[in-house]
C-alpha cells in the first residue's frame, strides 16, 4: 500500500465514523440543501441594497457546488445565507431536511456546529493557539473534549498531511498549512456539509491543488456535500455544479459535466 | 479544549504585563487604602483592648478616647460603693508636652495607670516593668517613637510639662495613627505632670511722653506647689515627689470590674445614676464609640475610602480598554466561533475567563506586595496597615467582580459582531 492509499485509507475510515453526539438529520429526498426564494436586502440609512433577488436552488448531497460570479455579485452572501450565518429578508432554506429558516438563534447555533464545517479564506484560526488545539475548538463545540478530542484532532491534522507539526502555533504556520488547519477543524465531527469561501484564494500553486484534492475526497470518500464560493477555476475541474451569480441572480450556464441548466432564474 | 482565553492573554506578553501592572495598581491601592483603613480603626482603640474592665466610666461630653472631660477622683470612691461593683481604679488619658535633651518639643499621649491595679495592663512591654512605673518621674514609651522623643535606651530622659521623665522600659505595637506618641506612666506621676507647667508673666507700663504700653513677658518653669511635697530625693532639679491622688484631683476615665454574674447594662444605669453626668460604656460599647467617631466624624474614612474608589476605577478602566482591546484584535476568531455554532454564551465565557485570569494573575502578586509593605511599615514606621483574612478575602472579590464587570464592553463588542465577518478575507 502507497503513502497516499494509506493517506486516504485514514481519511475515509475517519469519516464513516458515526458522528459522536450530533443527530444526523436524514434527508429523504437526497436534497442536502434547498433554498427557495431567497431574497436578501441590505438597509444602509435609508438606501436599500438587494444583495439577492429571488434564489432558488437545489443542492444534491455528496456533490461538489461552485457559486461563482463577480465581485459583489452576491456569492458570500448566498453562502452566508445557506449556512444560517445571516437571516434572509425573504425565502426559506432547508439543510439535511430541516428549515432552518425557521429555527431559533441558539438552534441554528447547534444546527451549525453537528452539521456544517467551515473554510474560510482568511483561515481565521486562533493564532495564539497549536494547530491542534484548533481542532479541538471545533471538536468541542460539537460535545468531544479532552481525551478523544485530542486523538481526533492528531488524526485529522494527519488526513491534511500536518501530523508532524500539530504543536505548531497557529500563528507559525505557512498559508498552505493555515488552510490545510481550516479544513481539519471544518472536518471535525464529520460534518454533512462543507461550506467553503475562497478555500484557494490565499494559496500558491501547489497548495491550492492540494487544498482541491482534499475538498474532492471529502466528496467522493466522505459523502460530504461541499458548496463553495470560488474564482479559482483550478476548481471547476473537480465541480459537480457551478452556480454563477450576477447582480444577486442565479444565471443559467453550461455545466461542468453536460448535466444542463441549474437555478430558477436565468439570463442571457 | 484549550483555554481560548488564557492563550489569548498570554499571545501578547508586553500587552498582558501592561494590563497585570494596572490591575497592580488598583488591586495594592484598594489593599493599602483598606488596610490603613482597619489600622487606624484598630490603632485608634488599642488601649481599650489592653483593658479587662467590663465598664468604663466617661463623662458625657466624651467625644473620643483623647477627648473628654475630667471626673473627679471622689467618683471612684462613689462608684465603688454602687451594688454590683467588685473594684474600680482610674485612668489618666491627657496630652503634656515633651521635651527631650536636645530641646526639641514634641506632643505625647500620656496614659496614667495604677501599676499595681489590674483593669489596665501596659501591653506588649519589651524591656523594663511597669512596677518601675511606681517610682517618681518615670516613664515607658513605645520603641516605635524613640527617635521622635530622641530616646536611645532605658534610663535616658526628658521633660514632660517641664517635669523630669525618665524612660525605665519600652513597648511595641502602642502606637496610633490618630495620636501622638504613647508615654505609660503611674497616676500619680501623671497627676503632677498635667498640673505642672510653664508659667508666663505679663507686665505692662505706660512710659512717659508716649502713648502705648511698654510690655515685657517672663515665663517661668512652675512646680505644682498644691500636688507635690519636697523631696530629698529628688532629681537633680528637685522637682517634688509626686503624691497620692487627693479627691479633688481629676482622672479620665473610671474602670469598672463588675461582679460575677452581674447584668452589665443594668449596672451601667446604677453607675450612671450614682454618678452625675458620667456615662458608662461596656468594653465593646466604648470600642465602638471610638472606631465611629474617627470614621463617621473625621473625614479619615471619606478619604481612605475615596482612594479605594479611585483604585478601583482605575482598575476598571485598564481592564476594560484591555480586554476590549484583546477582543477586537481577534474579532474575526470570535466571529468564526459563533459560525461555527458557538452559542454567545461560549463565547461570553472566553472573555469572562480571560477577566478571571486578569485577574488573579493581578491580585497574586498585588496581595504578596501589600503584605510585605504593611510588616516594612509596621516594622519601621509604627504604622499599621492591616490586611486581615476578610480584608484580602474581600478585595479578591473586589477584583474579581472588577475584573469581570469590565468585560462587558468587550461582550458588548463581541454581541455586535457581524457574522458575515467571517467570510470577509
Amino acid at each position: 500500500m502507497t503513502a497516499s492509499q494509506t493517506q486516504q485509507t485514514k481519511f475515509t475510515q475517519l469519516h464513516r465514523q458515526p458522528a459522536s453526539r450530533s443527530i444526523p438529520l436524514v434527508n429523504t429526498k437526497n436534497q442536502a440543501i434547498t433554498a427557495t426564494g431567497i431574497k436578501m436586502v441590505f438597509q444602509s440609512g435609508s438606501e436599500q441594497f438587494q444583495a439577492l433577488k429571488g434564489i432558488d436552488l437545489e443542492v444534491k448531497s455528496g456533490d461538489i457546488h461552485l457559486l461563482m460570479g463577480p465581485s459583489g455579485s452576491g456569492k458570500t452572501t448566498l453562502l452566508s445565507v445557506l449556512a444560517g450565518i445571516l437571516t434572509p429578508t425573504a425565502g426559506k432554506v432547508c439543510l439535511l431536511g430541516e428549515e432552518i429558516t425557521r429555527l431559533s438563534a441558539a438552534k441554528l447555533a447547534r444546527f451549525r456546529a453537528r452539521n456544517i464545517g467551515f473554510i474560510f479564506q482568511g483561515f481565521n484560526l486562533f493564532p495564539a493557539l497549536t494547530a491542534a488545539e484548533n481542532v479541538e475548538v471545533a471538536l468541542s463545540l460539537k460535545g468531544i473534549r479532552g481525551r478523544a478530542a485530542r486523538h481526533q484532532a492528531q488524526i485529522l491534522l494527519e488526513q491534511v498531511e500536518l501530523g508532524a507539526i500539530a504543536q505548531r502555533l497557529g500563528r507559525d504556520l505557512s498559508g498552505g498549512q493555515k488552510q490545510r488547519v481550516a479544513i481539519a477543524r471544518a472536518l471535525a465531527g464529520n460534518p454533512q456539509l462543507i461550506m467553503a469561501d475562497e478555500p484557494t484564494a490565499a494559496l500558491d500553486s501547489r497548495n491550492g491543488h492540494a487544498v482541491i484534492e482534499l475538498l474532492r475526497q471529502l466528496a467522493k470518500e466522505g459523502g460530504c456535500t461541499v458548496l463553495m464560493v470560488t474564482h479559482d477555476p483550478r476548481i471547476k475541474d473537480v465541480a459537480d455544479r457551478i452556480l454563477y451569480l450576477e447582480d444577486g441572480c442565479l444565471i443559467n450556464t453550461p455545466q461542468p459535466k453536460g448535466d444542463g441548466m441549474i437555478g430558477s432564474q436565468t439570463r442571457y | 479544549m484549550a483555554s481560548i482565553a488564557r492563550k489569548n492573554l498570554l499571545e501578547d506578553i508586553p500587552r498582558f504585563l501592561v494590563a497585570q501592572a494596572g490591575i497592580m495598581f488598583a488591586v495594592s491601592l484598594v489593599t493599602i487604602q483598606t488596610g490603613i483603613f482597619n489600622g487606624f480603626t484598630r490603632t485608634s482603640t488599642n488601649l481599650i483592648d489592653g483593658s479587662t474592665a467590663d465598664i468604663w466610666v466617661a463623662s458625657t461630653a466624651m467625644a473620643h478616647l483623647d477627648l473628654t472631660l475630667p471626673l473627679p477622683v471622689s467618683q471612684i470612691v462613689q462608684a465603688q460603693q454602687v451594688e454590683g461593683v467588685e473594684r474600680a481604679e482610674a485612668l489618666i488619658i491627657k496630652g503634656p508636652i515633651w521635651r527631650s535633651v536636645d530641646g526639641k518639643i514634641e506632643p505625647v499621649r500620656m496614659i496614667g495607670l495604677d501599676p499595681q491595679g489590674e483593669l489596665f495592663k501596659v501591653v506588649n512591654i519589651t524591656q523594663g516593668s511597669v512596677k518601675a512605673l511606681s517610682e517618681p518621674y518615670t516613664v515607658m514609651m513605645d520603641v516605635t517613637d524613640l527617635k521622635t522623643l530622641n530616646i536611645q535606651k532605658v534610663g535616658d530622659g526628658g521633660e514632660l510639662n517641664s517635669l523630669p521623665a525618665k524612660v525605665v522600659g519600652f513597648t511595641k505595637g502602642n502606637h496610633s495613627i490618630t495620636s501622638n506618641a504613647f508615654m505609660f506612666t503611674s497616676l500619680e506621676n501623671a497627676n503632677t505632670y498635667i498640673n505642672s507647667g510653664i508659667s508666663s508673666n505679663l507686665y505692662c507700663k505706660t512710659q512717659k511722653g508716649s502713648e502705648g504700653l511698654n510690655c515685657t513677658t517672663t515665663y517661668e518653669k512652675t512646680k505644682p506647689a498644691e500636688t507635690v511635697q519636697t523631696s530629698p530625693n529628688a532629681t537633680p532639679d528637685s522637682a517634688p515627689t509626686p503624691k497620692p491622688l487627693a479627691g479633688s484631683d481629676l482622672i479620665s476615665y473610671i474602670l469598672i470590674q463588675a461582679k460575677s454574674g452581674q447584668n452589665l447594662q443594668q449596672l451601667k444605669q446604677r453607675l450612671e445614676t450614682a454618678l452625675p453626668n458620667t456615662r458608662a460604656y461596656t468594653q465593646a460599647e466604648i470600642i465602638d464609640w471610638n472606631q465611629k467617631y474617627w470614621q463617621e466624624r473625621t473625614g479619615v474614612g471619606f478619604v481612605l475610602g475615596l482612594g479605594a474608589v479611585v483604585g478601583i476605577i482605575v482598575g476598571v478602566v485598564i481592564v476594560s480598554q484591555i480586554l476590549y482591546s484583546s477582543v477586537s484584535t481577534h474579532l474575526k476568531e470570535f466571529g468564526t466561533l459563533k459560525a461555527m455554532g458557538a452559542s454567545d454564551w461560549v463565547i461570553y465565557g472566553v472573555i469572562v475567563e480571560q477577566a478571571l485570569w486578569m485577574a488573579v494573575l493581578g491580585y497574586l502578586p498585588s496581595m504578596a506586595l501589600c503584605l510585605g509593605l504593611g510588616t516594612w511599615t509596621a516594622a519601621t514606621q509604627g504604622i499599621l496597615i492591616l490586611i486581615t483574612p476578610m480584608t484580602a478575602i474581600a478585595v479578591l472579590g473586589l477584583t474579581v467582580v472588577m475584573c469581570v464587570g469590565s468585560s462587558i464592553f468587550a461582550i458588548q463588542r463581541v454581541t455586535r459582531v457581524d457574522p458575515a465577518i467571517v467570510f470577509k478575507a
